[in-house]
Parts: C-alpha cells; sequence; structure tokens
C-alpha cells in the first residue's frame, strides 16, 4: 500500500517526524558541545556540534516532506518584527541614556555595554541592507 | 476572513490531517484558518479551491 493511499489520520506525520530528527541532530550536536567542554575536548564537542547542525540544514534540505510551510513563515516574520522591534527600543532608548547616565557619573558602563551597543548597531545595519536588497528584488 | 473550509471538509468527511496531506501545509495550518486566525496565502487559496473543486469565492468571503 503506497503511503498516499492511507488516509493522513492513521499513519505518522512525515513532516513532524523529519522535524523531530532536525532538531533531535541540534540538540546532540549541542549536548556534544557541552560535553566535550566538560571532558576538555573541546575541538572535538566543536567539531560535533557542527556536524549536528549540519545535519539538521540536511535533514530540512532533502526531506522529502516540506517541514515548514506558509503559515510557519508568517509566524517567523511576526516573531522577527517583534523580536527587532524590542531590541529598536534597546537601542534607541538604551544606548544613550546609558552613555548620559555614565557622562553625569550616575553609573560606570562595563565593557559589555559598548560590546551590546556595537553588536545591536551591527544588526540594525545588516537589517538595513536586506531591506535596500529585496526592497530592489520585489 | 471567513471561510467555508470546515463545512467543506464535512462535507466530503476529511480530517484536518486529511486535507493538509492533501495541500501540503500543516494541520495546524488548516485548524488556523478554519478558525479564521490565519488568512492562507492566494497560491494555498487557490490549492484549497482546485481540491474542493470550486472558485476561491466560494470558500472564502473577505466581506462577512
Amino acid at each position: 500500500m503506497s503511503e498516499h493511499s492511507t488516509p493522513a489520520t492513521t499513519r505518522p506525520s512525515a513532516r513532524k517526524r523529519y522535524k523531530r530528527i532536525a532538531y533531535a541532530l541540534l540538540g546532540a550536536g549541542i549536548a556534544a558541545l557541552f560535553v566535550a567542554i566538560a571532558l576538555d575536548r573541546f575541538v572535538l564537542g566543536v567539531a560535533l556540534y557542527w556536524a549536528g547542525g549540519i545535519g539538521m540544514g540536511l535533514v530540512q534540505r532533502f526531506s522529502p516532506a516540506t517541514l515548514y510551510d506558509e503559515r510557519d513563515a508568517a509566524i517567523e516574520r511576526r516573531a522577527s518584527q517583534t523580536t527587532l522591534n524590542v531590541f529598536a527600543y534597546a537601542f534607541v532608548l538604551g544606548t544613550p541614556g546609558g552613555l548620559v547616565l555614565a557622562e553625569t557619573g550616575h553609573v560606570d558602563l562595563p565593557g559589555e555595554f559598548y560590546g551590546a551597543t556595537w553588536t545591536l548597531f551591527a544588526v540594525f545595519v545588516v537589517f538595513g541592507a536586506a531591506v535596500l536588497y529585496y526592497g530592489r528584488r520585489t | 476572513m471567513r471561510n467555508e473550509i470546515r463545512k467543506r471538509r464535512a462535507e466530503t468527511d476529511e480530517s484536518q490531517a486529511d486535507l493538509a496531506a492533501a495541500v501540503d501545509v500543516s494541520r495546524q495550518t488548516i485548524n488556523a484558518i478554519e478558525r479564521e486566525r490565519y488568512d492562507p496565502s492566494l497560491e494555498l487559496a487557490f490549492e484549497l479551491a482546485a481540491h474542493f473543486d470550486c472558485r476561491i469565492e466560494d470558500l472564502f468571503d473577505p466581506d462577512r
């Protein structure tokens, strides 16, 4: 009996099965990284972590089932927009606020503050470049 | 958007999973469309209409 002659309700969902395999590979890679670090085998851990990530990518790329549909994409778009909005507020309000507090002697900003600021700046530069790129193509 | 997916699916005696497999989306996506929490793309709307052998406007009504 072919897969498509069986009602979908009575056969395991290929989408779920391959998603689980993909996430399991990534999870195994992350677990291997932590175990290897604990055993002082950092290079091996990173190699296993990469292998897990690549394995996940290969499953997603070559799975016979469509793992993510248009609703998943819509959810990701909205989640990405929300994430960007949160960090935009943190960047626009937090950075000058922190600098003012430092300049007025209220706080002593750690180096991490400047690192985070530059990271956020880089994120929004990349976002702007992506908007320009896709704006020209769409 | 109001739609007739649940009604049509009942007429053809299909489960959400059956319909999802037929149009290659997740069961959750069919459920979200039926509950009017997600509006499908034009492409998926065409696929659903083709599956039920009707026109898109027979399935979806943006004015209701």
